[in-house]
């Protein structure tokens, strides 16, 4: 009989996901991202990635709305990230972002992150 | 020409209502704006789901799903707001119009293949042949293609709409094909005719972006031979 082993961490100690997730540079958006705040996502991902930061994690926990011209400023910065060496995107996103995603049909498009270590 | 900004002093508005109930505009033509809807605009919506004549020229989803899906709900604001597959923007003219004159709207997109359908509906009988539908269908063709990403948009028409196909095609539109007795207008089975653009055709319309005027002959006759 096998033994299954269950290791307990102690919560100050910070995952191995967390922990790669600290190399990512952060952008917080909060509030409705719409077509009329979208344009302001994509300057400041163009922005980083002019700076040389290219992989990125966009946290979108606080993302009260999400529309068409949203999403499409996401897929965007994900295409941008990844045509980058070694760039990349992750999502932290909330009930509104992902229900926003599945009924686009971009859900699987994007890298996605929730659980701690934020 | 695809622009985001708030209201400025150029964006006459007659009523009194504070900038921030008037919506954000989205882009600018020169002849009509487009801007957000806002909760004001159901009013408008109220009236418009009801002219039989808007009906039998569009048989617009959108119009027939506020009237009788949402029954004239105010939250029908909030659940065209958060939905993610459809832009809808409001057609107001720079001078002389006290009221918005349309709606235009982008509809089943598709982000990651990069199609979406539109619909233009010019709600004040006299803002037609005007060239407005054709500049709100232009400036919406050009959000599609440089905010969502969009390289091919589809619009359907009733065969007896000779208007809107006149005005897809001054916008670049090719017809590509004929839905047989796919639409009804509550007495009888209409054809419906399918129009569709790329986005190289949107961006070869936009270099030559000639401004339409009103007197100009209107192009094709209707429907195509299939």
């Amino acid at each position: 009989m096998g033994v299954v082993e269950i290791e307990v961490r102690d919560q100050e100690t910070p995952s191995d996901a967390a922990q790669a997730l600290e190399s990512l540079t952060r952008l917080r958006f909060a509030g409705p991202l719409t077509s009329v705040t979208a344009p302001s996502l994509r300057a400041q991902v163009r922005t980083a990635v002019r700076d040389g930061q290219t992989r990125m994690l966009i946290d979108l926990q606080a993302v009260t709305a999400l529309d068409a011209a949203g999403i499409a400023a996401l897929l965007e910065a994900r295409r941008v990230l990844e045509a980058q060496p070694s760039g990349t995107l992750v999502l932290r996103a909330n009930g509104v972002v992902c229900r926003a995603l599945k009924d686009t049909g971009t859900f699987a498009a994007f890298a996605l992150w929730n659980g701690p270590g934020m | 020409m695809t622009s985001v900004a708030q209201p400025g002093p150029d964006a006459p508005s007659p009523s009194s209502t504070p900038p921030g109930e008037r919506g954000s505009i989205i882009s600018r033509g020169t002849r009509v704006y487009l801007r957000t809807l806002t909760p004001a605009d159901l009013e408008h919506l109220s009236a418009w789901v009801d002219d039989p004549f808007i009906e039998r020229m569009v048989g617009s989803e959108f119009f027939q799903s506020y009237k009788h899906v949402w029954d004239k709900s105010p939250a029908f604001f909030e659940a065209v707001l958060t939905d993610p597959t459809q832009v809808v923007l409001v057609i107001e003219a720079y001078r002389g119009w006290t009221k918005p004159v349309g709606v235009v709207r982008l509809f089943n997109i598709h982000l990651l293949e990069g199609y979406a359908f539109l619909e233009t509906i010019i709600t004040d009988p006299r803002a037609m042949k005007r060239g407005f539908g054709v500049e709100a269908g232009k400036l919406i063709s050009y959000y599609g293609v440089d905010v969502l990403g969009l390289r091919r948009i589809e619009a359907k028409v009733y065969e007896y709409n000779t208007l809107s196909m006149n005005s897809l095609r001054r916008n670049g539109f090719r017809q590509e094909g004929v839905l047989r007795q796919a639409g009804f207008d509550g007495r009888r089975y209409w054809d419906l005719v399918i129009f569709g653009i790329l986005k190289e055709e949107i961006e070869s319309q936009r270099k030559k972006d000639k401004v339409y005027l009103p007197l100009d002959p209107p192009e094709g006759n209707g429907r195509e031979p299939s």
